[in-house]
């Protein structure tokens, strides 16, 4: 053992340890390896499958986007789509249409039943309570089943559908309301309502600042909503002299496609060569201090290395891994250029939008829900309930608990200096709770999402179950799990960058 | 046991408690008594709008209720479905003659449990007689209500098709057909009078006199509201139905049950005094036995009546008590469950539990596989193997490594024992290239053995210490040593139960066994992965935040239909996984990454200080990570913890959407679809609801007690 004593003690004396008991050497040692490891790992999965692919005499290629689909969807804006990529576009919309209205219903009633969970009323609190403990224990699958089983228990579809004849519809078919129908001047009209926003801000904060300046009651939100409404009042009329907007998405969309592959993937390898370069820029200004740049560790030099390092990879990506990737970047840029401009035609002089009754139309025997109104299946209906009713329950919790984290002395002080109990949560408790159910809240927002994709088990043409139809014709499962991965991941990025946005203002606020 | 002094149990110091580290917070003073009269005024109709709630949602309940009493015992409802495919929800395709295993693998969850609550749960107060009969008068009266709101059975023909009355004859010629004509119109009368009722008192100023007049109208009103609402079903319309009392009279057992209840309640409630039912307490675990005790002889005693589908015949007796292959085994399961527990408290008082913990925890870990493997798969192992190579591979590592580790945990071991391990990584690492060039043969089990060996002599020095220490740690390698060669002999072996699915059990048996194993190989990987997102360690860091935000950010069906679709293309020719290997695979690694989450979480809890404090006193990161921050992290994040234990229970139904046959698709898909049930999918669904429910509702119970508890919200 002495022995180990005298190394350990010269290496003590020249300063620095060998490199195999070097802590930051040993640390990035590790991390390397294991790198190593899962890339290996991937490596190793991905040429087995490629292996396997090629024996069957299949190849990974998404070509088949393009090809025909020999099957209608049940519902969404296409139900006779002309191509696989249509079809997963239109089971795409429905997926963000029941995510988007399950958000907000589930909002709405999460909300309401986590006040009353509050409730000094015995009855309203229970109710709520019972709400709650039914619906989030039972799993959401088989609440989304089992309304779809209740649904089939509704009457048949009539002539003279009620309840509510014209405007709420219910039968075994699913439910069908009024719909907002986009018609041929939206897009122009969407320009006014962009100025509108833009107006209205610099309004709204002009009479915030003379609030503040001198204490009148200023309508700052009033006045936005009004400046909103004129412009879109106006628009409603005026928006046909935007007919020349297409023309210059047109131009863009020309230049666009002009681009040689070479350029983007120069353009893309500048830009990471910038990216490194800017975070390399970013750590070393951290590391500045007054009297001049801090002496880096060795930890340091290795993220600086491993930044250039992960810049070249990505360049090496671009040039050789992938070199389609820039000339596919072209195509569907034009390609969206080209929809976008399309959408801002000159000819397009109609109302921007009409509001359609839901009707009911026969055809042969039987009578079937018409093409007017919003009209959900029995499976969407299923889905919609039981997300809605799910997410609900969790809101609640949340509400719930964001209240109860608001001091019990602001309640009081809110009583004492005589606010009336609905002004008190407005003003006081809720924008107080808010700040504590934000992220939980963001969280839900994901998960319902998500679990739309539930609509599988039950029909409803979401994203999941039309990519299902897609791989069960044309055998690319492979493909359209890769497509549904992505869909997904963006789903979610989009609801965390809007839900950190909140929270980064809400934290503002809080200073 | 009177006030939670005198109970004998109490007075022992508790582990439970121990393990919590901090006493029971003191009992709340109680509020006074409220007669029924000041309770209602108090949380009912203390204001105008306050009383207006009360009606209004009262009114809905009722409604609620009765749509769902009338839906579940309507005549419409095929519950003799439920009733014989028990065994196929709970079991599917296991066979009836090795039924006597599935009843081994109950029996020894039942003991588990029976010695693990009596020796380590805390007795706390439990509930309290008031309490206690409150709850038996609030069933009792809610099963009355219930009796009174469901409508009347249709009157059937010899073939079982409702009559058919004369429609235009049951509206309008008698009282009760006039309210049910108008009932909607009667009802919304009187709620209109009850908020102008509400109104008229709030004008006057009389709620806040506290008087009782206002909720003596308002209690009228309401009264004649649930009259609308039970006579109007009484109206014979289109459909005859049965008079009242036919109706009552049919409803006798339901009755008995509702006064039994209900009179037992009001029995203890004036029985003994206001201060005797206040102070005195009942553990809830006895309430539970004896609700458990009675269910089991019910099922002696009712005619419950006997259902099966047998060989292809369904069998029905409605007159008899049920089949005594079923009330056998759950009365020795209740006896196994009482005495167990009885046993579990003996030796708590004999001041056991320290010694029995630790034993008592690996034996539930091990308990899994055992019960999985060795029970119910009966796999048929090849003694010549195993004695030929098995078991001298066995010996082979648990002597060598025991050797290792002896060698290794040596407190002054230095250069050397560094050398020796990076040896053995070198080995285990070696091994496995050789698998992947085919250089020389190997088996699989060897290979992990090395590798397990490697990893522990890398970990060796951070455990060294005396010579019960390093003792101690061979016997734990030899142990885990002889574990795992076992099981792995037990799952190379071929299963003598032959079933005609792919998967050995179906129903909640997979439902659980896929949740179980799911979260025992989540756990690990999860709280690894929240090490390395919370590392200084970039690559870690970006490797875990990846994994993490990628499995979050898909939905799990997504991941099972990967797992039970398509892995095997990524596999070598030679390997291939199940299906519910697979969705096992993806369940597991769509937990880790919330666990992970939920850990992470309680390692930002950690205060900075104990990291420098273990720096002080000279941990490696490792003795800090695992005896310092885990065990402070882990106890902060066990209510998160047991919320995404529930939430993996609960998506275990998306095992349906794949295509096994666990409880959903049972209920869903597989009676509905048999000849004698086509098309019969509310019954099961509804139960299925009902089981999931129960067990996911107590689990959340459960894990709002602990966090109570623990006080995690306080600090």
């Amino acid at each position: 053992m002495s022995n180990t004593d005298q190394t350990t003690l010269a290496a003590t004396q020249s300063g620095r340890p060998p490199f195999y008991r070097d802590a930051t050497v040993v640390k990035w040692l590790a991390q390397v390896f294991t790198l190593l490891l899962v890339v290996f790992a991937l490596f190793f999965l991905t040429t087995q499958a490629l292996e396997n692919l090629n024996r069957q005499g299949i190849e990974i290629k998404y070509d088949f986007l393009g090809i025909g689909l020999g099957s209608d969807l049940r519902e969404g804006i296409d139900t006779d789509p002309d191509t696989a990529g249509r079809a997963l576009w239109a089971g795409a919309v429905n997926t963000i249409r029941i995510a988007v209205g399950g958000i907000i219903a589930a909002t709405i009633l999460g909300v309401l039943v986590g006040v009353g969970r509050l409730s000094s009323n015995w009855i309203v609190n229970r109710i709520c309570s019972i709400f709650i403990e039914t619906a989030r224990n039972i799993p959401l699958l088989v609440q989304i089943i089992f309304i779809w089983a209740l649904v089939a228990t509704l009457p048949n579809v009539e002539l003279d559908q009620g309840p509510i004849n014209g405007v709420l519809h219910l039968s075994n078919k699913g439910v069908s309301v009024p719909r907002l129908h986009i018609d041929d001047g939206f897009y122009q009209w969407l320009i006014f309502i962009a100025a509108g926003v833009l107006v209205g801000w610099w309004v709204k904060r002009r009479q915030d600042r003379r609030h503040d300046a001198t204490g009148q009651e200023t309508y700052p939100v009033a006045s936005f909503v009004g400046v909103l409404a004129l412009f879109g009042a106006v628009g409603w009329v005026a928006h046909p002299i935007f007919g020349w907007v297409g023309a210059i998405f047109d131009f863009i969309g020309d230049g666009f496609s002009s681009l040689t592959p070479v350029i983007v993937q120069v353009v893309l390898s500048l830009a990471a060569l910038a990216a490194a370069a800017w975070w390399i820029r970013r750590f070393l200004a951290r590391r500045r201090t007054p009297a001049g740049l801090m002496k880096l560790t060795d930890d340091d030099k290795f993220r600086i290395i491993f930044a250039g390092v992960g810049a070249l990879a990505v360049i090496a990506f671009v040039l050789v891994g992938w070199p389609g990737l820039s000339s596919w970047i072209i195509n569907s840029g034009t390609d969206l250029l080209e929809v976008i401009a399309n959408k801002f035609g000159d000819g397009r002089t109609g109302r921007p939008m009409d509001i359609k009754a839901p009707d009911v139309e026969q055809i042969g025997n039987f009578p079937n829900p018409g093409p007017a109104g919003l009209n959900l299946t029995q499976g969407g209906t299923a889905v919609f309930f039981g997300v809605v009713l799910y997410t609900a329950s969790f809101i609640a919790e949340i509400v719930r608990g964001g209240i109860l984290a608001v001091p019990k002395g602001q309640t009081e002080a809110a009583l004492a200096v005589g606010l009336r109990r609905v002004t008190m949560l407005r003003r006081v408790i809720l924008p107080q709770a808010f700040r504590v159910i934000l992220p939980p809240l963001g969280n839900q927002y994901l998960n319902l999402t998500k679990n739309t994709s539930l609509a599988i088990a039950v029909g409803y043409s979401d994203f999941v179950q039309v990519g299902q139809i897609v791989y069960n014709q044309t055998g690319k499962t492979l493909e359209v799990i890769s497509l549904w991965m992505l869909f997904y991941l963006a789903c979610s990025l989009t609801i965390s960058v809007i839900v950190n946005f909140f929270n980064i203002r809400m934290k503002i606020v809080e200073r | 046991m009177t006030a939670p002094m005198g109970d004998p149990a109490a007075t022992v110091v508790d582990p439970a408690e121990a393990w919590a580290g901090e006493q029971e917070p003191a009992r709340k003073p109680e509020e006074p008594s409220l007669s029924a009269g000041e309770w209602l005024s108090k949380n009912l109709f203390s204001s105008a709008v306050n009383s207006v709630l009360t009606v209004v949602f009262t009114l809905l309940v009722l409604l609620a209720v009765r749509g769902l009493l009338n839906f579940t015992f309507s005549e419409e409802r095929t519950w003799r479905a439920v009733k014989t495919n028990m065994r196929f929800l709970f079991t599917h395709a296991y066979p009836q003659e090795q039924y006597i295993r599935i009843w081994v693998c109950v029996g020894a969850i039942a003991v588990m449990s029976g010695l693990s609550v009596g020796l380590l749960a805390r007795t706390g107060a439990g509930i309290s007689l008031k309490k206690l009969s409150m709850n038996l008068m609030g069933t009792g009266g809610v099963i009355g209500l219930g009796i009174l709101l469901r409508e009347p059975s249709a009157m059937v023909d010899d073939e079982g098709m409702a009559l058919h009355g004369d429609p235009a004859a049951a509206v309008g010629d008698s009282f009760v057909g006039w309210l049910d004509a108008n009932a909607l119109a009667v009802l919304g009368v009187l709620v209109l009078a009850n908020v102008a009722l509400a109104a008229w008192f709030h004008l006057q100023g009389t709620y806040l006199r506290d008087g009782p007049e206002p909720r003596v109208a308002h209690g009228v009103l309401m009264l004649a509201s649930v009259g609308v609402l039970i006579v109007q079903q009484y109206a014979t319309g289109e459909i005859v139905r049965e008079s009242f009392a036919d109706a009552m009279a049919d409803r006798a057992w339901w009755w008995l049950g509702a006064v039994v209840l209900a009179g037992s309640g009001a029995a203890l409630w004036f029985g003994l005094g206001d201060a005797r039912r206040r102070n005195t307490f009942v553990p809830a675990i006895h309430v539970f036995f004896a609700g458990a005790g009675i269910m089991v002889l019910s099922a002696w005693l009712y005619p419950w009546g006997h259902y099966a589908f047998l060989e292809g015949e369904f069998i029905s007796e409605p007159g008899s008590t049920v089949a005594m292959t079923t009330k056998l085994p759950w009365t020795v399961m209740w006896a196994l469950l009482v005495g167990t527990f009885l046993l579990g408290r003996a030796l708590s008082t004999a001041g056991a539990v320290s010694r029995l913990r630790v034993p008592l925890n690996l034996l539930w870990v091990m308990t899994p596989f055992v019960l999985y493997w060795a029970v119910l798969r009966d796999p048929d192992l090849d003694w010549d193997h195993v004695l030929s190579t098995d078991i001298p591979m066995a010996v082979f590592f648990a002597v060598f490594g025991g050797l290792v580790v002896w060698y290794l945990t040596h407190p002054r071991i230095g250069e050397a024992g560094r050398i020796m391990a990076v040896v053995l990584v070198g080995v285990a690492v070696l091994n496995w290239v050789a698998a992947y060039f085919g250089w020389y043969p190997m088996l699989q089990k060897a290979r992990i053995s090395f590798l397990l060996l490697a990893v522990v002599a890398l970990l060796a020095h951070n455990f060294a210490g005396d010579r019960t220490q390093r003792l101690r740690l061979v016997a734990a390698w030899v142990a885990i040593m002889a574990v795992f060669h076992w099981l792995v002999t037990l799952v190379n072996s071929p299963s003598t139960v032959e079933t005609p699915t792919d998967a050995l059990i179906g129903g909640f048996g997979i439902t659980l066994i896929v949740a179980v194993f799911t979260l025992l190989a989540a756990f690990p990987l999860g709280v690894l992965l929240a090490l390395a997102r919370t590392s200084k360690l970039p690559i870690f860091r970006v490797l875990s935040t990846a994994y993490i935000e990628v499995f979050r950010g898909v939905p799990l069906i997504t991941i099972l239909f990967f797992f039970t679709l398509i892995f095997n293309l990524f596999l070598p020719d030679n390997m291939s996984l199940t299906d519910i290997a697979g969705a096992t695979i993806g369940f597991a690694l769509f937990s880790a990454a919330y666990l992970a989450e939920n850990v992470r979480g309680g390692l930002q809890a950690v205060r900075q200080g104990q990291y420098e404090a273990s720096d002080a006193v000279g941990l490696t990161t490792v003795q800090r990570t695992l005896f310092i921050v885990l065990p402070q992290s882990l106890r902060v994040s066990i209510p998160p913890l047991v919320g995404q234990v529930i939430a993996t229970f609960k998506e275990t139904s998306l095992l349906a959407v794949v295509g096994i046959f666990d409880f959903l698709r049972i209920a869903d898909k597989v009676i509905s679809a048999q000849s004698e049930f086509l098309g019969v999918k509310r019954e099961g669904l509804l139960f299925a609801s009902f089981i999931y429910w129960i067990f996911a509702y107590n689990m959340s119970k459960h894990s709002q007690r602990l966090e109570k508890r623990l006080g995690v919200g306080e600090r």
